[in-house]
C-alpha cells in the first residue's frame, strides 16, 4: 500500500512540471513573510534563510523571515492560518506537525486549512547507539533488554515516542522512553551516557561514518542509505514509521498561480546543489526531496489521517 | 602523528589559513583579522547594555556564514569571530556596571555593587583598570586550563553525573543562588519562584501552551531576551530615572561624577587584589567546565568567597564589600571571565554548551560541518590526521590571540571607555532603553517582544523597589527550562520512579545540600534579632 502511494507521488510530481508554464508569469503582491519554526541559527533555520536568499537573488522577491518555533510547528500554523493567502506568507515546518502533531493536539486545525507548497529534504531517521555500547545490532540490544538491564530510549518528538512505544511492544521489552528536545539533544545524551539508544535524523552520519556511533535500525518504511543492513521497523513488527519531510507551507485556498510559482521556485533552488541551500541540504538531509502539487496534498492528508491509527495503537 | 603535531598543525590553520591582505610581504590571514575584528566587536557590544556577547553571535552568525559558505575553512574565521565576540564582551561588560550602574551582561551585575560607588567616589578610571586586570587574569587563566584538561576533565565529570544527580545539582544550584544572593533567603525564594513561574508560561512538552490563558501572544512563552534584558536592564533603568526625578526635583541638578585622585593600578594594589582573583578564577573555572550551570553563578559566588575573605582580612578604614571595594570587583570579573574558557570544556568534549556564547559556537560548528563538538574531537589518530582536533587546536590558538588582545587593546579600550561617564544620564538612560529594546526587537522581530520587555522591566523595577535581587529571577528564568527537562528526563529514564531524587544516593545528597544551604542562610539570620 505505502509503496504504491509513494509510486503515486512520484508520478503526481510529473504533472506539478506542466504547469510551471502556467506560473512563470507569477510576482508577489509584497514582500513575502517567510516564517521558520525551528530555532535560529539551526541547520533547518539556515536552511529556510539561505533559500530565500537565493529566491531574493534570483526572481527578485523579497523575504522577511521570522521564527515562529515552539509546539512542534503548532505555534507557527496558528500564525500563519490567518496569514493573507496570496503568496504574500509561507511557512517552513516538518510534514509531523501537519500529521501527527495537529491530530494528537487537537488544536482545531488540518491540514486542509493550509496549502501545501514543497517538500525540500527528507530525514534519514535511525535508531543510533555508541559503538562502545557493545550492540553491534539492534537484536543485541534487544538481548541486553530481555536480559533485565534498563534500555533509556531517546526521541524528539511525541510521535517518535509512541514509535519507540510500539517497538518495545512488538519486540516484548519495555524501554525506558525519553523526551529530548531536538536531534542535538538526543545525540548529546547517547554520547554522555544519559541514554543508551535514541532517534536521530540525520545528525549521525559523521559519528556512524567514523566508528563512534552505529544505526541499529531503519526508523522509516526503507532502508537507510548509510546502513542498509539496519532492519526497517516494518520488519521489527512496526506497521509506522518515522518517514517525513522539511516542508513549506501558505494559509488554505492559496491561487494555483501562487502556489506553482512558489513551489517550483523553491525546489528549483533546493534541487541545485550548486546554491547555498542546494549544498548544505545535500550535506546535512541526504540530499533533495521535492514533493509538491496534488503528491503533496494527498501526503499531508495521509499523514495527518495515519496519525489518529498510530495514536490509537499507541494507546493500547 | 604525536600531540605535539596536532597542536603545530593548528596554530598552523590559525596563521597560514586563506590570507586576507599582506603587510610588508607577510601575509596575514584572514582568522586572524576575524578574531581582531570579533574581538572589537565583543567590548563594543559588552559596554553596550542590551547588546551582550550572545545577541551579537546570534546577528552575527547568519552573516557570517553567508559570506563563508559551507566550507571547513569558514570554521576557524567564522568561530574565531565569535571567540573575539565572547572575550571582548565579558571585558566589556563590565564597563556601563561600573560607570552606569548598569550591568552590560548579565553576570557583571555583581560589578555594579563595587564598581558604581567607586565611580561615585570619583574612582571610575581605577576601578576599569581593576576589572580588566581581573577579567584578563581570570580569563588567561581559565583559558590554559581548558586547554590542558579538555580532553579529559569533563568526560569524567560526565561518567559520574547521571540524569537523577543532574536535576538535583540544579535544585541545589537555585537554593543556593535564592539564598545566597541579597541576603534574605524569603525574598531570594519569591525571586526565584517568580522566574521559574515565568519560565513555565507557554514551554512544556504537551501541545497545549500552559499557563497561557488562551493568549496566543503567550502560546509561545517569553523568549529569554524579553525576561533577561527587561528585568535587570530596562528594570534598572525604570530605577535610575525614578532616582534621577527625585533628586532633580530635590536640588534641580544632575549628578555628575568627576574622577578624581590617583587613578592608576600599582603593585600594591596587584598584590593586595592577586588572592580574590585566583579564588575566583579557580571557582569560574570549576563552574565553567560543568555543563549547564553559567557565568552569572560563577560571579555570585566568586563575589560571595571574596566577600567572608574581605571581612576578615580588610584594613579597618577600606570601605565595605557594596560600598566600592576595589577587591568585590576584581572577586567578580575574575569569577565571570574565568567560565568562558571552561565553558568550552564540556562544549569540545561532549558538545553541551554551558552558556548562550556556548551555544553558538556549537551551532556555527553545525551549520558549517566539518567539526562535531563531542568525543570524536580528541582522538589523538597516529595512522591519518584527525581534522577535527586540528581545528580544536585552531580554537585553542585563537582564544590565546585573543587573549593577548585582551591584554593590550582590551585594556586601551576599556581606559578610553572612561569619557563615557561625561555623557549625561537624561541622554544615556533613554538612549540605553532605545537599543535595549531595539536588541530585543532584532532579535525576536514580533512587538509582542516589546510589550514583555516592558513588563519583565516594570517588574523589574517593582523588585528593586522592594529590594528583592532580580538575579534570582533571571538565574531561575534561565535554568527553568532546563530544570523541568532534566527532571522529566530523569523520570522517564529511571523508568518512572517518582522518588528519583532521593533513590539515588549522588542525588539525595545534592538534595539534603539543596535543604540545607536554606535552613542554614535562614537561621543565620534569626541570631542578630
Amino acid at each position: 500500500m505505502k509503496r504504491i502511494f509513494k509510486a503515486g507521488i512520484a508520478a503526481l510530481g510529473a504533472v506539478v512540471v506542466a504547469t510551471s508554464a502556467f506560473a512563470a508569469d507569477w510576482t508577489p503582491p509584497g514582500p513575502i513573510k517567510l516564517m521558520i519554526g525551528f530555532k535560529a541559527g539551526g541547520g533547518a533555520d539556515t536552511q529556510a534563510r539561505l533559500i530565500a536568499e537565493e529566491l531574493e537573488a534570483r526572481m527578485g522577491w523579497k523575504f522577511i523571515p521570522e521564527q515562529v518555533t515552539g509546539k512542534g510547528g503548532l505555534n507557527l500554523a496558528n500564525a500563519l492560518k490567518g496569514q493573507p493567502n496570496d503568496g504574500t506568507a509561507i511557512g517552513l515546518v516538518v510534514t509531523e506537525t501537519l500529521g501527527y502533531n495537529m491530530a494528537a493536539a487537537n488544536a482545531g486545525m488540518t491540514p486542509d486549512d493550509f496549502t501545501g507548497l514543497t517538500t525540500t529534504a527528507g530525514f534519514q531517521m535511525g535508531v543510533v547507539a555508541r559503538t562502545d555500547k557493545g550492540w553491534a545490532t539492534f537484536d543485541d540490544m534487544i538481548a541486553a533488554a530481555k536480559a533485565g538491564q534498563d534500555v533509556r530510549f531517546g526521541a524528539m518528538s511525541p510521535k517518535l515516542a509512541d514509535l519507540a512505544y510500539l517497538l518495545g511492544k512488538a519486540q516484548g521489552v519495555d524501554f525506558n522512553i525519553v523526551n529530548v528536545k531536538g536531534g542535538k539533544g538526543v545525540m548529546n545524551g547517547v554520547n554522555a551516557g544519559d541514554l543508551d539508544v535514541g532517534f536521530m535524523a540525520g545528525i549521525q552520519t559523521k559519528g556512524v561514518a567514523a566508528g563512534d556511533l552505529v544505526n541499529l535500525a531503519s526508523a522509516l518504511s526503507v532502508p537507510l542509505v548509510q546502513t542498509p543492513e539496519a532492519p526497517t521497523f516494518g520488519d521489527l513488527g512496526v506497521e509506522f514509521s518515522a518517514d517525513g519531510y522539511f516542508v513549506f507551507i501558505g494559509p488554505a485556498g492559496m491561487p494555483d498561480d501562487a502556489r506553482a510559482a512558489l513551489s517550483n521556485a523553491i525546489s528549483s533552488v533546493v534541487s541545485d546543489d550548486s546554491t547555498k541551500a542546494g549544498g548544505l541540504i545535500k550535506k546535512a538531509f541526504g540530499g533533495p526531496a521535492a514533493i509538491s502539487g496534488d503528491a503533496l496534498t494527498e501526503l499531508l492528508a495521509n499523514d495527518y489521517a495515519s496519525a489518529g491509527a498510530l495514536l490509537d495503537a499507541a494507546s493500547e | 602523528m604525536g600531540t605535539f603535531d596536532y597542536i603545530l598543525m593548528g596554530i598552523q590553520a590559525v596563521f597560514q589559513g586563506p590570507a586576507l591582505f599582506s603587510i610588508l610581504g607577510v601575509s596575514i590571514s584572514v582568522t586572524l583579522v576575524m578574531i581582531f575584528g570579533g574581538f572589537l566587536t565583543g567590548i563594543a557590544v559588552g559596554a553596550t547594555p542590551g547588546l551582550a556577547g550572545p545577541v551579537a553571535m546570534a546577528i552575527a552568525l547568519p552573516i557570517l556564514i553567508s559570506v563563508f559558505g559551507y566550507t571547513p575553512d569558514a570554521l576557524l574565521p567564522v568561530m574565531g569571530f565569535l571567540i573575539g565576540i565572547m572575550k571582548g564582551a565579558t571585558i566589556g561588560g563590565a564597563v556601563p556596571a561600573i560607570l552606569f550602574n548598569t550591568p552590560g551582561t548579565p553576570d557583571a551585575f555583581m560589578t555594579t555593587l563595587d564598581g558604581y560607588p567607586m565611580t561615585k567616589r570619583g574612582k571610575a578610571k581605577k576601578a576599569l583598570r581593576v576589572a580588566h586586570f581581573a577579567s584578563a587574569s581570570g580569563d588567561t587563566f581559565s583559558d590554559i586550563v581548558l586547554i590542558i584538561c579538555a580532553p579529559f576533565l569533563a568526560l569524567m565529570v560526565e561518567a559520574y553525573l547521571d540524569l537523577p544527580e543532574k536535576t538535583a545539582l540544579l535544585i541545589l544550584s537555585l537554593s543556593f543562588i535564592a539564598t545566597v544572593i541579597g541576603g534574605s533567603a524569603a525574598k531570594g525564594l519569591i525571586s526565584t519562584g517568580l522566574g521559574l513561574l515565568a519560565a513555565y508560561i507557554g514551554t512544556g512538552e504537551d501541545f497545549y501552551p500552559r499557563l497561557s490563558m488562551g493568549q496566543p501572544a503567550l502560546s509561545q512563552g517569553f523568549p529569554i531576551a524579553t525576561a533577561v534584558l527587561g528585568v535587570l536592564i530596562i528594570g534598572a533603568v525604570l530605577k535610575e530615572l525614578e532616582d534621577l526625578w527625585r533628586r532633580k526635583r530635590d536640588s534641580g541638578t544632575l549628578p555628575e561624577h568627576r574622577d578624581k585622585g590617583d587613578q592608576r593600578l600599582r603593585g600594591a594594589d596587584v598584590r593586595r587584589l592577586l588572592p580574590y582573583i585566583g579564588r575566583s578564577a579557580l571557582i569560574g573555572t570549576a563552574i565553567g567546565a560543568l555543563p549547564g550551570i553559567g557565568s552569572t553563578l560563577a560571579a555570585t559566588l566568586g563575589y560571595t568567597v571574596g566577600k567572608s575573605r574581605y571581612a576578615r582580612k580588610k584594613r579597618p578604614d577600606a570601605p565595605e564589600f557594596g560600598q566600592g571595594a576595589a577587591e568585590g570587583i576584581a572577586a567578580t570579573e575574575a569569577a565571570n571571565s574565568s567560565v568562558s574558557g571552561a565553558n568550552l570544556i564540556p562544549v569540545l568534549s561532549l558538545g553541551i554548551p554551558g552558556n548562550a556564547a556556548a551555544v553558538f559556537l556549537i551551532l556555527a560548528a553545525e551549520s558549517i560541518g566539518g567539526f562535531n563538538p563531542g568525543p570524536s574531537v580528541f582522538r589523538f589518530t597516529t595512522d591519518s590526521v584527525n581534522p577535527e582536533l586540528v581545528v580544536a587546536f585552531g580554537l585553542f590558538t585563537a582564544m590565546m590571540i585573543a587573549n593577548l588582545l585582551n591584554w593590550t587593546v582590551g585594556g586601551l579600550f576599556m581606559r578610553s571607555m572612561g569619557v563615557m561617564i561625561r555623557i549625561p544620564k537624561h541622554v544615556l538612560l533613554p538612549s540605553v532603553l532605545l537599543l535595549t529594546l531595539t536588541a530585543i526587537y532584532v532579535q525576536e522581530t514580533r512587538i509582542e517582544a516589546i510589550w514583555f520587555a516592558l513588563g519583565f522591566g516594570v517588574l523589574g523595577y517593582l523588585m528593586r523597589a522592594v529590594a528583592i535581587s532580580p538575579l534570582p529571577f533571571v538565574i531561575a528564568f534561565i535554568l527553568g527550562g532546563k530544570l523541568e527537562e532534566n527532571a522529566r528526563q530523569a523520570f522517564a529514564a529511571t523508568g518512572g520512579d517518582p522518588w528519583f531524587l532521593f533513590t539515588n544516593p549522588g542525588a539525595a545528597i545534592l538534595m539534603a545540600m539543596a535543604l540545607a544551604v536554606i535552613i542554614l542562610t535562614s537561621r543565620k539570620q534569626k541570631d542578630p534579632a
